[in-house]
């Protein structure tokens, strides 16, 4: 069973953004770098598939620059058995379809029975990614999943949505993308930290993958105009109130005078 | 439960990655190559950590990597010029005479997060083994029960309630011919291994101080754009005379400044809140001057080991050593711990290479460390200060005459040496009832912040669901004995409302509720908490402040 995971390097959630002069970029300068969470759950749950099939092998796959091999890295300290980087300045700042279409390219080069990606990277927010690469490869794409086991040629997952579950099954090879709750990542316990800084992670060039097409970068589909920072949100007040009655007499207070809501 | 182990070895571990192991490992790499000796050496480092001064006298860097210049060295300022002040509630004096210890032209001021991040890159390039997120949780000793075998790096994947969940990763045992203990101020290793071992059965009890300090965005024009000063201390308001501590503020790259204000833990009065004087410093007219229009882009608080010479432990014991502030190497008069600390990691290395060469790791045979440093640089500078905090720790007049005696005699003072109180040892019993605590300051939540907008300044985090890293040994006692004589200090001087002190609405009944997720890792507590009740331990890996540039 050879399990593909699709990894992205993004800004740690706990870091303070600020908007780069250009104001369609962010200031990197002294901004930590992180696994995308929901990454780190596919790279969990491939590690659990190939225990559980009690053969094959975990392949993280990269599309960025060569500071992206500390993420591999990360993957590969959990217990990981591969890492691949598509290595490219050019990728750093391409769009979903430029990076779906180099990702599904290298998948074409490598033997895959099943691609785990995150549901959506938290840096762009976009969920679009694991879609193109199910799209440019033919695959199924079984999204935002809390549970899946395998047999016979197929995958089963718990799908969730609005208000519930739903059980969806398909013939593999097939894309799955991760939501919280499917697992608990594992801590990359200190050997396997030093082995992982052993392991040479592959590189591959975009001409290797049989990239060619520079419009990709040069002309986007996708540009991004221009970033804003969220609104800060109010503080919270808490209600006060002897009885629940007097406190609900309150909050309508509170509704209709403060907030101008009812 | 016995848990089955893994162990990895090394031939020396680092516990703690700041400034001082890095230039340790860095030197320890060094003379291997000399020596032409393979050594594996690692670096265990339990989050981010920073430093409460970024200005950095610049020999001990010299020394380890001359030409640190062309190597990039993360160099936010040169020291321009000094300026001491006097501050009153509302006027600053210029103090004509800076003290000699304090004068820093030509120092480098740094960002200490910066600065580290630099180090750990070049000790990396040198095959040093660095582990970000491993805490240490307990030393190892041989059978004979005092030769230190390394560390136990504490158990990922518990929950609130200590119980192992899925994903639970014991700790493991690193095992190591020498462990070299550089934790910075009351390392919580560093601090049992003191205890076991008595390495200060013969000192006099480390003293320290709190530094909360921002990093502050300043308009293009600011106050620093055309003075010859960029290195401003200050004495007085809001401490007062009595108390050790002062602000400073130094001028960084790209129109930032660092601000901060040092309390010493010595203070008497329970009341006493070392962020409200911080606060009370950012708003006196001179101080608000300069940073007005700015706003705060991150905030740290630690503790300083500021004790000096007659503080300084032990060094060297069967297989460890201690290095940097987790020794109380620094330089009090100077305020300065960082070039002390790095030579101090330097000639730890230098003595632990012999020793592996010789295959000597016995206290006897590390000793060489402490002799080394007796004969740098660093002996003259920390022994000249040796009488510093006992004198910075008295009240009125007293306090000036033997500061005045031993600057003239080169430290040496009236008496020698003078005594010292521990910090828990000094409140005094409230004579009025206790009061909650009231944040009554006007926060903008730009230049001025609360405290829990600097918790998230500080970029802090905690996995929630696990056990909490502040242990209470009674917490009754809280409740029955320290509110009514002290009022719950807890809660006044956490910089990071870690402690509050609840009221049930129906029983009236008074608790202490904590807030381990908001911890900066000061070590305060720790160490000002009256009863000693209160025992700080590592959380899991990687928690902790995330500081980038303070």
């Amino acid at each position: 069973m050879n399990v593909i995971v699709l990894l992205k390097q993004v800004p740690d959630t706990e870091s303070i953004i600020e908007i780069a002069d250009d104001g369609a970029s962010i200031k990197t300068e002294d901004v930590k770098w992180v696994v995308n969470p929901y990454d780190e759950l596919a790279v969990e749950e491939a590690l659990q598939v190939v225990e559980k099939n009690g053969e094959g092998q975990v392949t993280v796959l990269s599309a960025g620059i060569k500071q992206a091999e500390t993420a591999i890295r990360s993957a590969l300290a959990m217990g990981a058995h591969e890492g691949i980087l598509i290595e490219d300045e050019r990728l750093e700042r391409a769009d979903t379809t430029a990076t779906g279409q180099v990702l599904a390219a290298a998948l074409k080069k490598i033997p895959h029975d099943l691609i785990i990606a995150g549901q959506r990277a938290v840096d762009g927010d976009n969920y679009l990614v694991p879609a193109i690469v199910a799209e440019s490869l033919d695959l199924p794409i079984l999204p935002v999943i809390i549970k899946e086991s395998i047999a016979d040629g197929k995958i089963t997952c718990e799908q969730v949505i609005q208000g519930g579950t739903m059980v969806v099954e398909a013939d593999l090879p097939a894309v799955i993308t991760t939501q919280r709750g499917l697992n608990e990542p594992r801590y990359a316990s200190m050997p396997k930290i030093m082995k992982a800084k052993k392991k040479k992670i592959a590189s591959l060039s975009l001409d290797e993958i049989g990239i060619t097409d520079d419009s990709l970068f040069s002309n986007p589909k996708i540009r991004v105009e221009s970033l804003q920072v969220p609104q800060k949100s109010r503080a919270g007040i808490i209600v006060e109130g002897g009885t629940p009655a007097e406190k609900a007499d309150n909050l309508l207070r509170h509704l209709r005078e403060d907030a101008q809501v009812i | 439960m016995t848990t089955e182990r893994d162990s990895i070895e090394f031939d020396a571990l680092f516990v703690g990655g700041g400034v001082s192991s890095l230039a340790g490992a860095i030197r320890l790499m060094q003379m291997a190559k000399e020596k032409a000796m393979e050594l594996e050496v690692g670096i265990i480092e339990k989050g981010s950590e920073i430093g409460s001064h970024s200005i950095m006298n610049p020999i001990a860097l010299q020394e380890l990597l001359p030409d640190y210049d062309s190597l990039n060295c993360p160099i936010e300022q040169t020291v321009r010029g000094d300026g001491f002040y006097y501050l009153t509630r509302k006027k600053a004096w210029r103090v004509p005479m800076v003290p000699r210890q304090m004068h820093n032209q030509g120092f480098l001021i740094i960002s200490l997060a910066r600065f580290a991040r630099w180090l750990g890159e070049i000790a990396e390039e040198m095959g040093v083994n660095i582990f970000p997120g491993f805490s240490g949780q307990e030393v190892l000793y041989g059978e004979d029960g005092k030769t230190v075998t390394g560390v136990r790096t504490g158990d990922n994947g518990l929950d609130a309630n200590g119980k192992a969940k899925s994903n639970f990763e014991a700790g493991i045992d690193i095992l190591a011919k020498v462990t070299v203990f550089g934790e910075g101020a009351r390392g919580n290793l560093s601090k049992s291994l003191i205890e076991k071992l008595g390495l200060s059965s013969q000192c006099l009890p480390q003293v320290y101080e709190t530094g909360i300090k921002e990093v502050i965005q300043l308009p293009e024009e600011n106050f620093f754009s055309h003075n010859p000063v960029n290195d401003i201390h200050t004495m007085g308001y809001p401490l007062g005379l009595n108390v050790p501590g002062g602000g400073f503020l130094y001028q960084m790259k790209d129109n930032r400044i660092a601000i901060g204000y040092l309390t010493g833990l010595c203070y008497e009065d329970p009341g006493i809140d070392p962020y409200d004087l911080f606060m009370s410093f950012k708003r006196h007219p001179f101080i608000f001057d300069i940073i007005k229009g700015g706003r705060v882009v991150e905030q740290g608080a630690r503790t300083v080991s500021s004790g000096g010479h007659y503080t300084i432990p032990r060094l060297a014991t069967d297989g460890a050593v201690l290095i940097g502030a987790a020794a109380g190497i620094h330089n009090t008069p100077a305020l300065k711990g960082i070039h002390v600390g790095m030579k101090s990691g330097m000639l730890a290395a230098e003595a632990i290479a012999e020793a592996l060469e010789k295959k000597d790791v016995s206290g006897a045979s590390l000793e060489r460390y402490r002799r080394l440093l007796d004969d740098s640089w660093v002996h003259p500078e920390i022994y000249e200060g040796r009488n510093f905090a006992p004198a910075l720790a008295m009240k009125g007049m007293k306090k000036w005459i033997h500061l005045g005696a031993q600057y003239l005699s080169k430290g040496r003072g009236i008496i020698d040496p003078l005594p010292l109180d521990a910090d828990y040892e000094t409140l005094r019993v409230l004579n009025t009832a206790p009061t909650e605590t009231t944040d009554n300051m006007d926060y903008d939540g730009s230049l001025m912040v609360d405290k829990l907008t600097g918790v998230y300044l500080s970029k802090t985090q905690h996995r929630e669901d696990q056990p909490s890293h502040l242990i209470i040994k009674d917490p009754q006692l809280c409740i029955d004995t320290c509110y009514p004589t002290y009022g719950s200090p807890c809660t006044r001087f956490c910089p990071a409302k870690v402690y509050e002190l609840e009221t049930d609405e129906i029983t009236g009944q008074r608790q202490l509720k904590l807030n381990p997720s908001n911890c900066l890792h000061c070590k305060t507590c720790d160490i000002k908490d009256p009863y000693q009740n209160i025992n700080w331990v590592c959380p899991e890996g990687s928690g902790g402040p995330g500081y980038t540039t303070v």
